[in-house]
This record gives C-alpha cells, structure tokens and sequence, in this order.
C-alpha cells in the first residue's frame, strides 16, 4: 500500500473535474457577453459617440458615457458594469459551489474516506477556485479590451474627470484595476467558500453569497447608516476608481484591498475549522 | 486702554438671571440671553453658552452677514460641549441689535466687539489672565471671520482667533485688480456688491433703500453701481473696514480659512491676510486651509471646519498639545464617487505658506490672442454666479467663454503632472483701440481630449490704463486655485474681455494679448493628509488576521493521536462504540466487535440499527461520541493514512455527473494518493457497464451508478472493503455475482463489512454476523454459531432476528 497524503487531490485533477463542468463554461459565457453585448448595444444602439461636455466640480462620473472612445475606457467601463454584481455572481459561483456540489454529487464522503485529508481537500479546491475566478476577471479584461478594439478603436483612456492616460499609462491603470478587484473580491470568495462548507447544497452556498453582497451593496447606498458602511464588505468594491484619478490615491484601495483579505482569511480559517470538525453525512 | 469705559459696562437686562454661586464640580452648563451694551449707546443682542466646568476660556462668536446670533447656535452649542464660554452676540443693524451696519468699521462694530470683551471679564465663568483681560478667542465665517480679525487688530486681549472665508481688503474683493499697476482700482463686482448689498436693505422693506446700512456705506454703494469706481475717501472707508488696515497688529495666533469655490472673497484674500501677519510678528502661529467651500457653495465641509477652529482653541486657549498642519487644501480635483456621483475630496498638508512656494516656469507657446468687447458688453461670459458657483459646471462650459471674446494663451502638452495651488504670474502685452483695458484672466487646464477646466469660475479682473498705442506691459496676477494637470494637458492663460459680474465698458474695444514671459505656477510641497498610517495599519492589520487566523485554524483542529491501540490480529477493532448526533439522536450505543482478515461480516439490523453510522465512523466520516475505531491496530480519524487501505461504498454512489464512468474512476484513484497498482481491470471487469463506462454517469441507472460505485470501492484492491446495502437496485443475476465477488474477495486474505437488512441476502455471503437493533448489538460471532443459536438450531437469521428482538421495529432512540 503506497499511499501519500500529499498526492490526494492533485491541483491538475480537481481543476479538470471542475472545468469539464458546464457550470464553467457557462460562468465563463456570462462574463464574455457582457462586453459583446454592450459593444453591440451601442454600435447598433440610438445613441452614437458621447460629444456632451463633461462636468468639472460637480461631480458627475460619465464613465458610461466615455465607454465609446476606444478600448480602455470601454474596459474600464466594463469593469463598471461587472463589479456589483456580475463578477461577485460568477465567483460566488465557483467558489460557493465548489465542496457544496461534492456534498450533493456524494463523491465528498468518497474523497474524504480516500483519505483525502479535509484541510487538504479544502486547500485544493480553493486553489482550483480562486484560480478559476481569476481566469474570470482575466478574460473580462481581455475581452473588452478585444471587443473595444475591434468596436470602437485604440484610442487614450479618458477619466470622467477630464484626465487622459495614453496607452502605457492607460494599461497599468486598467492592470490596476483589475488586480484591485481580483484583491477585493476575495471577500467574496472567503464567504461563498465558507457558506459551500457549511451547507450541502450549492445553490444555497452560491445564492447566499450573492445575496449578502447585495445587502450589503443596498445597506451602502443608506447614507444614513454613516460610519457602519465603512464596514460592509462591499463598502470598498469600487475604489479603484481612486486609479482612474490623475494622481493614483491608494487610501481608499489599501483599506478595501486590506479589509477584504481580513474578511477573507478569517472565512477561510472558520470555513477549515467548521469542516475539520464537521461530521460529513451527505 | 481706557479701563474707565470698561469698569462701565452694565447688563441691561438679564433675561435669565445668572447664578451668583457655583461650584466647580456641578454641571454649570447653562444659556443665558442677555442685551449688552456697545459702543455709542447702542443695544446688543446676545448669548452666553456656560459650559458644565467652568471658569473656562471664551469665545466670541460672530455671525454672517445677514444672520444674527441665532445662525451660530449650532457652533456655540459645539464650543460650549467641547468646553468654551461661549458669547454668540447679534452685530448692529442686524436682527434684535440696535444700530446701523457699518460694515465692521473700529468705530461701530469693533468697537461694540471690545465691549463684550469687557463684559467677559467681568463673568466669573471665564477664565481671567489678569483684572480686565479674559482668556479669550475669536471667530467668525465671512462678516463675522472679518470681525474677528479686525477686533484681533484692535484689541490685545484677544488670544486666538480663526476666520473663514471672509476679505482682506474691501476695496479689492469689490473692485479686483489684478495686475502691477495698482494705481486704479479693478473692474467693479457688481453682481457680488449687489447681492451683497441687498441682503441688508431687504430685511425690511420699510426701512427704504439703504436698509440698516450708515448713509456713509449707502452713498458708496450708489456711487459704485453708478461709476464703477470708488472715491478715495471711499477708498479709506473700506479700507478701515479691512483686516489689511490692521493685520500688522495682529499678533494673536491666527488660523485662516478660506474657500475655494468663493468669487467673491477668494484664495487670495487669506494669503494677504496671513502674509501682513507674519511679515509683522513672524513668531505668530499662522494656519491656512483651503477648503472646497465658499460664498459659491461648493462642498459643505462646515464640521471639519468647526472641528479645526476647536482644536486651534485647545491648542492656544487651553494650552492642549495638538498637531495642527501649517497650510491644508481640499483638492476637489480627484475622485468621485461612484454611487451619489458627489466629489470626494483629497485632503492634502504642506508645512509651507501659500506665499513661501517655490515656482515653476512653463512657457506659453501661443504668441498672442485677439479678442472683442461687444459693445454695450452683451453678449457677455458668465464664470460664476453667486451662490451657485461655476458657471463652467452649471452650462457645460458654454458661457464661460464665448467665441471672439476669449482667447487661450497656452504652454505645450505638460511632460509631468503638476499640482497647482496658489496664484500663478504672467507677464503680457496688452494693446487696446483705446486707452483702457478691462480683461478678465483665468488660469484653466486644458486636456488633451478637448475639455477646458476652469477651476471653480474663479477669474481675476483687470482694469488696465495708459495703454500706449504700441501697447503696454503688465504682469497679471492669475486667481488662486487648487488644480492638478496631467501629462499631454496644457496650462492656459484664458483671457476674457467679458465677465457678466463685473463692470465693463459699454462702448466696444478691440484687444490684441501677447506673451512676454513665461507663465510661472506656484509649487509647493504637498503631501496627502489622509492618514498616512492607512498605508501600514490596514496592511499590517491584515497580516495579523492571517496569522490570527491560521493560529485559530490550527489550535481548533481536532487531534488525533496514532499511537497503536490493540494488539490483538484482528483487522478491525471496534470498541465501546457510540455514537449521539448533534440534534440528540443516538444512533450507536456501546457496541464493540472485532474483524479478522479472510471475514466477511454482516452488519445486520432493521433500518435505523446504527448500521450506517458504523460504517461512517469506520470510514472517518463522522466523529465516534464514546469509544474507538481502529483497522490494523491503528486508530481511525478523518485523514488517517489507514484509511487508504478501506474501499468503501456507503449511502450510495458518488460521482461527477459531468464525467463517464471511465473517467470517474480513473480521477478518484488519481485523487486518492496511492501510487501503487489500481487493478482497473479487475474493478471494470465487476461493473460490467461495457461501453456505457464512457458514457457520463448523468444518464446511467442506479444500477449502473451501484456497480460502478463498487468497483470503485475496489480499486487498488484494499484490504478492507465496507459496503452499505450493496446489492440494492441490482436485479438477481447481478445479485449472485456479487455474492461471488464478495466471497472471492475475502478468500485472497482480505475483508469485507457489508450491511444490509436483507437478513437472508447476508446469510448467504457472510461468515460472521453483527445483529444491531436500536444501535445496540444483539449479537456477534461466526454465522454458523449464530445460526445454531442458544442450544436450538434455527432455520435461518430471520427466526434468529425475531427471536432475539420480537417484532420492535422502532429505530433507533432518543437520549435525553
């Protein structure tokens, strides 16, 4: 019998069990046609170029409407557009799911009899996970960097605030962007994670998530609430935009960037005590 | 100073009577309306805020124009919290005060201001530094900031004062000149004067056309609106009511605010202040901010600005050591918040003064503009309105500049970002088709995308005389403003010939604008004020959540000792086993047996016995309440390596529905950690699915799905094999096959448990029995023993079963 802990659950193996899932692909072609729809939308849409002026001082964040001058700002705009909701559904997706679904599939009381260590277990699919959410935002950039190209040109990314970054410039701010989000979905992540530990159903994990995100997005729009905000998961989803700012402020992004990796690794260590403690009878 | 007029001051009427004796532990905090005495015999209305510990420094606290001293009731309730009497007094020709407004003149409303200085001195509730001289503080927003310095100006005993957005000097908030030549005054600001104006005569409409204004103001104003141009004994009266005329004697410590979104006292107003103080009493602790505020509206950041004023008393009243940074600015120039579209400001400190900046040359690179005032000047720009601000973010930009009566001097594309804060210098040439010039000159950014900024519709005017026909030179002063460019924007000198708020010629000029010398921008050291510790604390903070965290992960996790247990060569042990799940069900209670290799035991009972329960605590599913599993003599525990050497099938198959047959299996050997021979033949050769094993296991049957399950239990042939109700949902044939494959299992030296409630089923395949019943065992040995039974053979398990337990089929039972 040549049996070694460190071998069970290889990362090459769990990430082909979950990439040959339909549920991958499909989270997969939801952040794909977000770009291609919008791009279609506007291309063959009413409204043509934004010419209208853009306001100084008063505030108004036209980021939409900058979304037609070339693909950095239609990328920028897309990452608009998917941080509240979009992205945090595809990641509640593949992290909420992913031991959920073995709990209802039965193949959890499988692997863990293998043995396949439970902490083990839990690291693996995170791994998987966390790499398949990444692989989300990556084609997100990536594709509306590529459908902006071909819709509406290579052009200088342009701030609602006047400013103007060329290319260079305009990339790392998007590079920025990205990895802020990547950062800041984390929470996210450790909260679908713990919920698919705590239940066996992966509808519930993944549901769940979203809806606390939600809430929590909801409960950040009460400006009543005052200072409590600051402490809402989603409260810092949108801080990147301090990157879309002439002079990068990272205040705003190290707190979110921050907060979320604490919300993230104190979900993680209660999801592995939970599950090291857990009598599996799915 | 004449201690005989303040040893006169009386009370007229105290409308609530103050108390006599007071202690210092009890809460003093009380308001108290009162009607004082000021200069000239006239009647001041006022409050005095106690606050609970007294004696304490005091503060005056004077209102805006057109206010009285109930607009500052919010700030003096504040004040008197943090522990400050408190005098909020009504100015002459406003509210319930008697008197005519003369605009903070020493004689009238300084005056008044010296005489409540005296009547504090006389209130035991406000700390005295000596007979006469309470320790004592000042401020004031607009009218009231200009109050607060004049009075500082007038009167030594006062300790500290901070002023918001008010004036330096009359004459140039009302008729701005922005250029070298002083010797005429600027363009006159009419629509501010006006606005200004009225809120005095409009109080009350009775009073006639000059409100509660002195005749001496209201025949200024006239003339103004009339001429565009003051006298000079006008000149002197506004210049008396100017903290200019007395910033030299100001040596009280002095925080000045000033807003940046104010067309009518702007930026440039504080600087002057600050700079005629330091350059009198340069030990004299000066303080700037620039925030996003200002009679144009802009950002409301009045709490932050009462919470500086506080800290500024504390530091220089009550002697508290508190940070206070030299200069501090709003840039509204940064983000913006996505879900209420409102700017958020950056907050930014310098330890230098506006006026100690280094600077910057940028070269223009357009030689020279022409422009047109229309005659009659309509049509004309609007850069800001009053109260309303910006006219660039109320139009879009539109009136701002209008074609043919604006023109951009501008610099290349900027290869570095610059933050500009303070009042940029050009030098220029002006022609003119007559003697005279009035421009209006305005420092904007314009990016590389097309937009003009102008920052917050700030211009400075120009009036400019004894123009030769060649043209002459002056060096214009641009407005203070708080802008940031990029790189590829381009600074501009934009130059107006027009401006709605302002008097101009109405009999049509033609100006030509050229470029002499460079523009040179203030540059000062910023940096963001926002707490610096963000960059650390929040990282750090979550540094130590990690390490919390993994501390809390590992200190909670279940231990498992993997000493051996049992000597004996039983391959499973079982022993004092129970089991109580969590919602207080016991599904196991003391039940011990053991296993040798070569058995095949029975694990019999009802539904409900604790069958599967045993075979979930053999398999490390779920942890045993009381007693011990061990195979081969070592302990069992989720994660064991033991556990490699069990296949199990238990509940039923588990497979990824999205994968074949084929595939499954192959997957769960890669992912159970062995590395020796998974015998795949052997274990596909017992499904006997053929080609439905590359078929996803979606729409296999149960059947299918059982075998496939089993001879995945059997990979790597371990040498204990656990099945649950293995043959359920296979039909007859494959129900003797199984048999064989159980039997022929156990006769290479291995084990197998099997489960079932089909007492016959496990009679023909079993050599030892566990009979369960209500998680307790019944009975436990070698089938032909229990078969034979106590001392009368019986036919089978079954009369065994029913003799051993009668007919109670209930299941399981409760605890407590």
């Amino acid at each position: 019998m040549m049996y070694q802990a460190s071998k069970t659950l290889p990362y090459r193996v769990e990430m082909y069990r979950q990439i040959k899932r339909k549920r991958t692909l499909f989270s997969y072609l939801f952040v794909i046609s977000l770009p291609v729809i919008v791009a279609l939308a506007v291309k063959f849409g009413t409204s043509g170029k934004s010419t209208g002026p853009t306001r100084f001082g008063s505030g108004t964040a036209d980021l939409i409407g900058l979304a037609t001058n070339g693909a950095a700002n239609f990328t920028a705009t897309m990452f608009y557009f998917a941080t509240p909701f979009l992205l945090v559904a595809v990641i509640s997706i593949f992290n909420g799911d992913t031991v959920a679904s073995e709990a209802s599939w039965s193949t959890l009381r499988y692997l863990l009899a293998a043995p396949v260590p439970r902490i083990r277990l839990l690291v693996q699919k995170l791994k998987v996970s966390l790499t398949l959410s990444g692989i989300g935002i990556i084609l997100l950039s990536a594709t509306s960097w590529a459908v902006g190209t071909i819709t509406f040109g290579l052009a200088p990314l342009q701030t609602p605030l006047g400013a103007t970054f060329h290319n260079g410039v305009a990339i790392s701010r998007l590079f920025i962007v990205a990895i802020y989000l990547s950062i800041s979905l984390l929470a996210v992540a450790g909260l679908a994670f713990y919920l698919s530990v705590a239940t066996d159903v992966p509808l519930g994990a993944v549901g769940g998530a979203i809806g606390i995100m939600i809430l929590s997005n909801i409960l950040d729009a009460i400006t009543g609430l005052g200072a409590i905000r600051n402490w809402l998961p989603t409260h810092y989803s949108f801080s990147w935009f301090d990157a879309m700012a002439p002079s990068i402020d990272w205040t705003a992004m190290i707190r979110g960037a921050s907060y979320s990796l604490i919300l993230f690794f104190i979900l993680i260590s209660l999801a592995m005590v939970k599950f090291a403690k857990k009598d599996v009878t799915s | 100073m004449a201690m005989k007029s303040r040893a006169s001051v009386i009370v007229l009427i105290a409308l609530v009577a103050s108390f006599s004796t007071f202690s210092a532990n009890a809460d003093s905090s009380r308001i108290i309306d009162l009607r004082l005495s000021g200069a000239n015999q006239i009647e001041i209305d006022a409050t005095l805020y106690i606050p609970a510990k007294v004696p304490a420094p005091a503060i005056l606290l004077a209102h805006g124009f057109g206010g009285d001293k109930s607009s500052v009731k919010p700030q003096a309730v504040e004040l008197q919290k943090a522990g400050y009497v408190v005098l909020a007094w009504t100015a002459r020709g406003f509210g319930k005060s008697s008197g005519e407004i003369s605009m903070n003149s020493p004689t009238g409303e300084v005056a008044d201001t010296r005489k409540l200085i005296d009547y504090l001195s006389t209130r035991a509730e406000v700390e005295q530094q000596k007979k006469g001289d309470p320790l004592i503080g000042i401020t004031g927003d607009s009218y009231g900031g200009a109050i607060s310095l004049l009075t500082a100006g007038y009167d030594p005993r006062i300790d500290a004062v901070a002023a918001d957005i008010t004036w330096n000097n009359l004459v140039r908030a009302f008729f701005p000149q922005n250029s070298d030549d002083q010797s005429q005054t600027g363009p006159y600001k009419r629509i501010w004067a006006g606005t200004f104006f009225a809120i005095a005569t409009l109080q009350n409409a009775l009073l006639g056309d000059c409100g509660t204004f002195t005749k001496q103001w209201c025949a200024a104003f006239k003339r103004a609106v009339a001429t565009g141009t003051p006298t000079p004994s006008e000149i002197e009266l506004m210049n008396l009511s100017s903290p200019s005329s007395v910033a030299d004697k100001i040596s009280a410590p002095t925080l000045l605010m000033q807003g940046e979104a104010d067309s009518l006292f702007t930026l440039a107003e504080s600087t002057a202040t600050a700079q005629a103080i330091v350059r009198a009493h340069p030990q004299t602790p000066i303080s700037l901010i620039w925030h996003g505020g200002g009679h144009d509206g802009g950002l409301d950041e009045s709490q932050r600005l009462w919470a500086a004023t506080r800290d500024w008393f504390d530091i220089y009243l009550k002697k508290e050591n508190k940070v206070f940074p030299k200069f501090q600015i709003t840039n509204t120039n940064g983000s913006i918040s996505l879900t209420d579209s409102s700017v958020i400001p950056k907050f930014m400190v310098s330890d230098q003064l506006p006026f100690q900046s280094s600077s910057l040359s940028i070269p223009l690179t357009t030689p020279f503009i022409a422009v047109v005032a229309p005659i009659g000047g309509i049509p004309g720009a609007i850069s800001s309105l009053p109260g309303l601000g910006s006219a660039i973010s109320l139009a879009g930009g539109a009136a701002a500049f209008l074609p043919g009566q604006s023109g951009f001097l501008e610099s290349g594309p900027l290869t570095k970002p610059i933050s500009i804060v303070g009042g940029s210098r050009v030098r220029v040439k002006v022609t003119s088709n007559s003697s005279d010039a009035t421009l209006f000159f305005s420092l904007v950014v314009r990016t590389a995308s097309g937009q003009t900024k102008q920052p917050n519709g700030i211009v400075s005017p120009t009036h400019l005389t004894n123009l030769k026909s060649a043209g002459s030179e002056f060096t214009i002063t641009l407005p203070s403003v708080v802008v940031d460019a990029q790189v590829g924007d381009k600074l501009a000198v934009a130059v107006s010939s027009t401006d709605q708020g302002f008097s101009m010629p109405q009999d049509g000029r033609m100006y030509t604008v050229s470029v002499i010398s460079p523009l040179t921008v203030p540059v000062l050291k910023f940096k963001s004020q926002i707490k610096r510790s963000t960059f650390f604390v929040w990282p750090i903070s979550a540094g130590i959540v990690l390490i919390f965290s993994i501390l809390f992960a590992y200190i909670r996790r279940p231990r498992h000792s993997n000493a051996p247990r049992d000597q004996s060569d039983a391959l499973v042990a079982v022993t004092n086993l129970s089991k109580v799940y969590k919602d207080g069900y016991q599904a196991v209670s003391d039940i011990s047996f053991h296993v040798e290799r070569g058995q095949v035991l029975g694990l019999l009972g009802p539904n409900g016995a604790g069958k599967t329960t045993i075979l979930r605590m053999i398999m490390g599913l779920i942890f045993p309440t009381n007693g011990e599993i061990s195979i081969d003599g070592k302990p069992i525990y989720p994660g064991s390596p033991t556990l490699a050497n069990l296949g199990s099938f238990v509940e039923g198959a588990g497979f990824l529905p999205h994968l074949s047959g084929r595939e499954n299996l192959h997957l769960y050997w890669k992912s159970i950690g062995r590395t020796d021979e998974p015998f795949f033949d052997e274990a596909v050769a017992i499904t006997d699915l053929g080609t439905a094993l590359d078929k996803k296991v979606r729409s296999y049957s149960q059947g299918m799905r059982q075998r496939l399950a089993i001879a995945q239990a059997m990979l790597g042939l371990p040498d204990l094999l656990v099945l649950d109700e293995p043959t359920n949902g296979l039909d007859p044939q494959q129900i003797k096959a199984m048999r064989e494959v159980l039997k022929n299992y156990a006769k290479t030296g291995r084990t197998v448990i099997v489960s079932s409630h089909l007492l016959s089923e496990v009679e023909q395949t079993c050599t030892h029995v566990v009979l369960m019943h209500r998680g307790k065992l019944v009975a436990f040995g070698p089938m032909k023993q229990i078969l034979a039974g106590k001392g009368k053979p019986a036919a089978n398990l079954e009369e065994i079963f029913i003799s051993l337990i009668g007919n109670d089929l209930t299941i399981g039972k409760e605890v407590g």
